[in-house]
């Protein structure tokens, strides 16, 4: 068959790209080797989230008590908690078929193989597309430990697939996903040790809101290991060794979420000549080119971001340089959140960030409880918002924000970014009181 | 190829063997009276003076170097000093019997040969002469400077001072210095005392040397050419070439009667027994004695002996005897002149490769003292007379050091002048007006000459081709312009590898063997650095010289002679030299990695090169033409695509005389929606693409050669990319490091504003020349350039492309170096 747009891969970029070029009247194919929603809808971020909020209840029925509100014989029902996960997941499914119906997307299921001359070759036919969409994802990047490939032993895949709460949870890496699960076990009670090898948790993120949300962690009950490299994993420990020498920990389960690599084998990619980096990612320029002509690549397969969004952006970004639109990626408005309690939520540059590309900057950090919303609501946690600016233009380069439910207002710094906004049209922008946000207006106070 | 000699096997396949002549060793015999009675006493002391002369200035010039100061005058020299204490008999002792017609080029160490040279010299000529070459040189800027400050009270006295500050003046980098400043203390030189280019580059004086010998043979010139040489240089490979090359048994066995021979040349190799720290006899070097190879290169080994360079009687005597097997046509010779440098290869030698004793053991013999005693010995001087030499010496040289290191008296040439004498830009129609070029046949005579009047001279009649085998093609316009100057210019010759009988392997040369005698058209020795060598060696000493490589590929085997000695010598002479060298060399195809290759970007690189591809048979002849009535080096290309295409764009190829100028490039078509400009036989397949794209798209294009790549003239490019605002450039050189990006950058620069798209680059792949089979893969085709336009430049509506011009493609490929 001959398409005009071809989508290998139906995750966060794959079924937006399909929709958005077939609903500017492209022929589009989209071909998924397992499930509508790839990673996001079924093995991260919807599922991780759906149980986070199922922790969160929990938490929040145990220690209601400063509200005044007293609950006796809370439980948690883990297999319900899954339940709920996977009619979530089932519903969201069953929504993106919908919508591929809808806008008259061909999907295919099976595995994709590129070949010259703009074709894929699908369950043994061959089908032609002048251009095509390569979003394949990524998948859990195992280190080589001893002991790695026991049944208790489980990546960020595995853990969603448990039934029952493991009695010592250790996870080996505390970045994002380390950190999320890390945060939901604590909450319903399980001990919980992260084991981080650099010297500070979520290390891509501002130095201070990963101290902030190590903090966090450590007051939610999880006992977080800096500087600690692992040595290998037995039935029931796992020995890493850091500053004191060689430790063992308890552990029933074990979560490896050292990362991510992407998709990009068995495709028939090498045999294209397509540019791989030497981290496996598929090279791409800011539309999302690559070096063959009429192959695109977006989400994680690109190896950049890593972020369920930044692939729905990416795809956008192709599909309009394809139905003619001039789009480029802008990574610098690109929002990023950790899903734990209290909450990360941060975009664009940190001072650092800022400062190794020559600019000069002002910085301005202010806690989260000076916020009348927020202390009523957070009375337990901590946070702080941070921002940063060029010092001479007063052009807003990065908000970083740990506490509370963050996540919801980061979009609001987002279109500020995206807008190249400065401190005086910030300061033009009218928040509602009370709410959790004005911290974003009122942090400008604090720059200096 | 001659016909004349049969090789014959049977001859060829005897048994026997091949007895070798003896190489003597110091072989000279101390005989001061009968020395005397010869030269006489005045002769005799000059020598002494002259290697005190050389002792003091190489002296003043360490002082200069390790002390900041000579006899109380401060002065910081931050250039080099290869200085030859030690080595002054060599020097002299050579110089002393030479003729002002004998020529010299040295080495980077040859300031006691500049000095020797000049003091033979200018007790040689008479006053007259010397104060005419003084006043005429560099119209008289360095004479004004010694004759202003007086001091002495003789013509030749005037002379050693000119000498002294010429050359220091030279060596400190100042306008009034032997060369404009331009040389320095490795480079100085100066023609009108017989002093010829000193090189740099070790054994780089070799094969220009032997230039220079096959200039005065084949002009009929006096006078003999000297090499002086390092001992380390035996192991360079021009200086092989280079002997063999004035060795070739054609001197003997088929130049004309009157020019048999081989070249008046001595390959004098100064044996110091050091190339910078590593010792040649004993370390770095096959030989135990130097003069050993001699043997290997011809019957008569050369005539190789080593003399010893510590007594300047013994090395007079060994030059008058080589002089005189030369003069009877027993050339080339090699001399193993030993001597011993005290110093170490520069003042930051430390000389840790060899002991103190060895040092000490050498200076127990020191030839000046040695020879002082001789004298002294002898009656001729005593040690009153040997010190007021000295005194007069350091008088002398302490002048010519204050003149020459002060600034307001001895200026440095602003700095800006040098891009004036980057070319000497003359026009010579002939290099000897006085002289009939000597012909074999007159023009009309000639068998190629009558062949060519009955084909087309245009390559279209009624809008139709003409066919090969009637139309006047691109070889027969390379013919027409080298007949044209060999008609024209007695001392032009010309040579290659297969130049005569065989014409050439492209036949541009078929006709001219019936037209001239040997020693104008000879087939040279399959020794590239030779062959651009001694061009360059025969154009410095006044010829004109058109030399071919064949393929463009062998240009690697001459790279030194290419980039440092054609390109520099003008300009490193403040053009008091002339470079009249056209180097003719063919892009291949078909024959794979090492004969298929298009390097306009390595000689464009360089500075004081022409480069000019012409591509149509209008411009071969045009711009040879140009470049042989020009006096400048001009690297020649061409393409075996192009020998036999006709001419398409001009009316016809006129039979008369013409050029077309360097500069302008051609505009093969105009258009008004993208300029394509190429380099060489791709201006082909760029129009069959502007056809492709006018039929297809209706886009239009200019298209323009750039058959003269430097210099270039860029206004008519720019003018077009104003107008269109894009632009693809292409050529069959490999796309990195290809002259186009050069193009493509000023272009940029000097139309940015208009650019509608950045200027796109289709050059052949930055691989290895596949088989001719699949060679479509490798060079630029039209479809590359369709795509590189539709996708980097403008889309084309339904264009479907079959290449990857992709930048990302481009990114890949260059990471990866491919």
């Amino acid at each position: 068959m001959k398409y005009d747009f071809a989508v290998i891969g139906a995750g966060p970029a794959g079924y937006i790209a399909a929709k958005k070029a077939a609903s500017a009247g492209k022929k589009v194919l989209l071909v998924e080797k397992s499930k509508l929603g790839g990673v996001c809808l079924n093995e991260g971020c919807v599922p991780s989230k759906t149980l986070l909020q199922a922790a969160k209840t929990y938490h929040h029925a145990k220690h209601g008590s400063i509200f005044g509100v007293n609950a006796e014989g809370v439980t948690f029902d883990y297999p319900k908690a899954h339940e709920h996960k996977n009619n979530v997941m089932n519903k969201m499914r069953d929504g993106i078929a919908g919508l591929m119906k809808k806008y008259k997307v061909d999907v295919i299921e099976g595995e994709a193989k590129l070949l010259p001359n703009s074709q894929v070759e699908i369950n043994g036919e061959t089908h032609e597309a002048t251009d095509i969409l390569l979003c394949t994802g990524s998948s859990p990047a195992i280190p080589p430990i001893p002991g790695v490939d026991l049944d208790h032993v489980v990546d960020s895949t595995g853990i969603l697939e448990r039934e029952s709460l493991p009695n010592h949870l250790v996870v080996v890496g505390g970045g994002v996903i380390g950190c999320e699960f890390a945060c939901m076990h604590a909450s319903v009670g399980v001990p919980v040790t992260v084991l981080e090898a650099m010297p500070e948790i979520c290390p891509n993120l501002d130095a201070e809101v990963s101290a902030g949300l190590r903090e966090g962690l450590t007051k939610k009950g999880v006992t977080i290991k800096l500087g600690a490299k692992v040595e290998s994993i037995s039935e029931d420990k796992v020995t890493y060794s850091d500053e004191s020498g060689s430790n063992e920990l308890e552990a029933d389960l074990v979560l490896v979420a050292t990362g991510r690599r992407p998709n990009t084998k068995n495709l028939g990619l090498e045999e294209l000549g397509l540019d791989i980096d030497n981290r496996g990612g598929v090279r791409v320029d800011a539309r999302g080119a690559t070096n063959i002509p009429g192959l695109w690549a977006a989400g994680d397969v690109t190896g950049q971001a890593w972020l369920a969004h930044a692939a729905s952006r990416m795809a956008e970004v192709v599909v309009n340089n394809i139905t003619g639109r001039k789009d480029h990626m802008r990574y610098d408005s690109m929002p990023a959140v950790v899903y734990t309690s209290p909450e990360v939520a941060v975009v664009g540059l940190t001072k650092e960030e800022a400062e190794e590309r020559g600019i000069k900057v002002k910085v301005g950090r202010i806690p989260m409880a000076i916020n009348a919303r927020y202390i009523a609501e957070n009375p337990d946690e901590t946070g702080f918002c941070k921002v940063v600016l060029e010092a001479d233009t007063r052009k807003l380069l990065g908000v970083h924000m740990v506490g509370g439910a963050c996540s919801e207002m980061i979009f609001g710094a987002t279109a500020m970014l995206e807008t190249e906004l400065r401190e005086e049209e910030i300061e033009e922008i009218v928040f509602p009181h009370p709410t959790t946000s004005e911290i974003i207006k009122d942090v400008f106070m604090a720059v200096r | 190829m001659p016909k004349s000699q049969i090789v014959e096997p049977t001859k060829e396949r005897q048994a026997g063997s091949i007895p070798f002549a003896e190489v003597p060793l110091n072989q000279y015999q101390n005989d001061l009276a009968k020395e005397k009675e010869t030269y006489g006493d005045d002769a005799l002391i000059g020598i002494y003076e002259d290697m005190l002369l050389i002792r003091e200035f190489e002296s003043m010039l360490q002082s200069i170097k390790t002390q900041g100061s000579y006899e109380g005058i401060e002065y910081d020299h931050k250039g080099p000093a290869h200085l030859s204490i030690g080595q002054e008999a060599s020097a002299v002792g050579q110089a002393f019997l030479l003729d002002v017609d004998d020529h010299i080029l040295g080495s980077h160490r040859s300031h006691g040969e500049i000095l020797a040279k000049g003091m033979s010299a200018i007790r040689k000529l008479d006053d007259d002469s010397l104060l005419t070459i003084m006043k005429e040189f560099l119209d008289g800027d360095c004479f004004r400077v010694v004759e202003k400050e007086g001091g002495s009270d003789d013509v030749k006295g005037l002379a050693r001072d000119f000498l002294l500050y010429g050359a220091l003046a030279e060596i400190f980098g100042r306008e009034n210095g032997f060369n404009r400043g331009l040389g320095g203390s490795m480079h100085a030189f100066f023609p009108p005392f017989g002093i010829l280019p000193n090189n740099a580059i070790v054994g780089g004086s070799a094969d220009i040397a032997t230039g220079a010998a096959l200039f005065k043979k084949v002009n009929r010139k006096n006078g003999l050419v000297i090499s002086n040489i390092g001992d380390a240089s035996m192991g360079c490979g021009p200086t092989w070439e280079a002997m063999n090359f004035a060795s070739m048994r054609q001197f003997h066995e088929l130049w004309d009667e009157s020019m048999r021979g081989g070249l008046p040349i001595i390959f004098n190799f100064m044996n110091n027994f050091y190339g910078m720290g590593g010792q040649t006899a004993g370390e770095t070097m096959a030989f135990d004695y130097l003069a050993r190879v001699g043997a290997g290169v011809n019957p008569d080994s050369m005539h190789a002996e080593r003399v010893d360079g510590y007594n300047p009687l013994a090395v007079a005597d060994a030059i008058r005897r080589k002089r005189d097997l030369i003069e009877k046509g027993e050339g080339p010779i090699l001399l193993e002149t030993i001597t011993y440098r005290y110093s170490g290869h520069s003042p930051s030698d430390a000389s840790s490769y060899r002991i103190k004793e060895e040092i000490e053991a050498w200076q127990s013999f020191d030839p000046i003292n040695a020879y002082a005693k001789e004298l002294t010995d002898a009656g001729l001087l005593n040690d009153d007379a040997i010190n007021s030499r000295k005194t007069d010496i350091v008088s002398a040289m302490t002048k010519a050091f204050r003149l020459a290191s002060d600034l307001e008296v001895s200026p440095r040439l602003p700095s800006e002048k040098i891009a004036g004498l980057m070319f000497s830009s003359r026009k010579r129609e002939t290099y000897d007006p006085n002289r009939e070029p000597e012909l074999l046949l007159s023009h009309d005579e000639n068998p190629r000459v009558q062949a060519l009047a009955k084909k087309s001279r245009a390559g279209i009649i009624d809008g139709k081709p003409v066919s090969k085998n009637k139309v006047f093609q691109y070889r027969d316009a390379i013919f027409e312009a080298a007949l044209h100057r060999f008609e024209t210019d007695p001392t032009m010759v010309a040579y290659g590898e297969e130049n005569r009988d065989w014409g050439g392997a492209f036949a541009c040369y078929r006709g001219l063997t019936e037209s001239l005698p040997y020693h104008r058209l000879f087939n040279s020795p399959i020794s590239e650095a030779a062959i651009v060598g001694t061009a360059c060696g025969y154009a410095l000493e006044g010829g004109r010289a058109l030399v071919e490589l064949m393929y463009c590929d062998f240009m690697g085997r001459a790279g030194d002679e290419i980039f440092n000695q054609l390109a520099k010598w003008q300009s490193m002479s403040a053009c008091i030299l002339e470079m009249p060298v056209t180097l003719r060399v063919s892009v291949g195809s078909k024959y794979g990695a090492q004969h298929s290759q298009d390097w306009c970007a390595l000689v464009n690189h360089i500075p004081g090169l022409k480069v000019v591809f012409p591509s149509t048979p209008y411009d071969a002849k045009g711009m040879l033409n140009t470049a042989l009535a020009g006096s400048d080096p001009v690297i020649f290309f061409e393409s075996q695509r192009l020998y036999d295409i006709g001419e398409l764009f001009e009316k016809e190829v006129p039979a008369e005389y013409y050029e077309v100028p360097f500069g302008p490039p051609a505009q093969r078509r105009v258009g008004k929606d993208v300029t394509i400009i190429t380099v060489g036989a791709t201006m082909y397949r760029a129009l069959e693409a502007a056809d492709i794209l006018e039929q297809k798209y209706g886009i239009t294009c200019d298209v323009f050669d750039c058959r003269s790549i430097s210099p270039l003239d860029y206004d008519p490019l720019v003018t077009s990319v104003r107008k269109t605002g894009k632009v693809l450039l292409s050529s069959d050189a490999c796309e990195r490091g290809s002259v186009l990006h050069d193009i493509a950058s000023k272009i940029s620069q000097l139309a940015f504003d208009d650019l509608d798209a950045p200027p796109v680059v289709v050059g052949s792949r930055n691989w290895i020349t596949p088989c001719a089979e699949v060679e479509s893969d490798f060079f630029p085709q039209p479809a590359w350039m369709i795509d590189a336009i539709h996708d980097r430049i403008m889309p084309l509506a339904g264009h479907q492309l079959s290449t990857n011009p992709t930048t990302g493609e481009l990114l890949k490929r260059q990471r990866e170096g491919v």
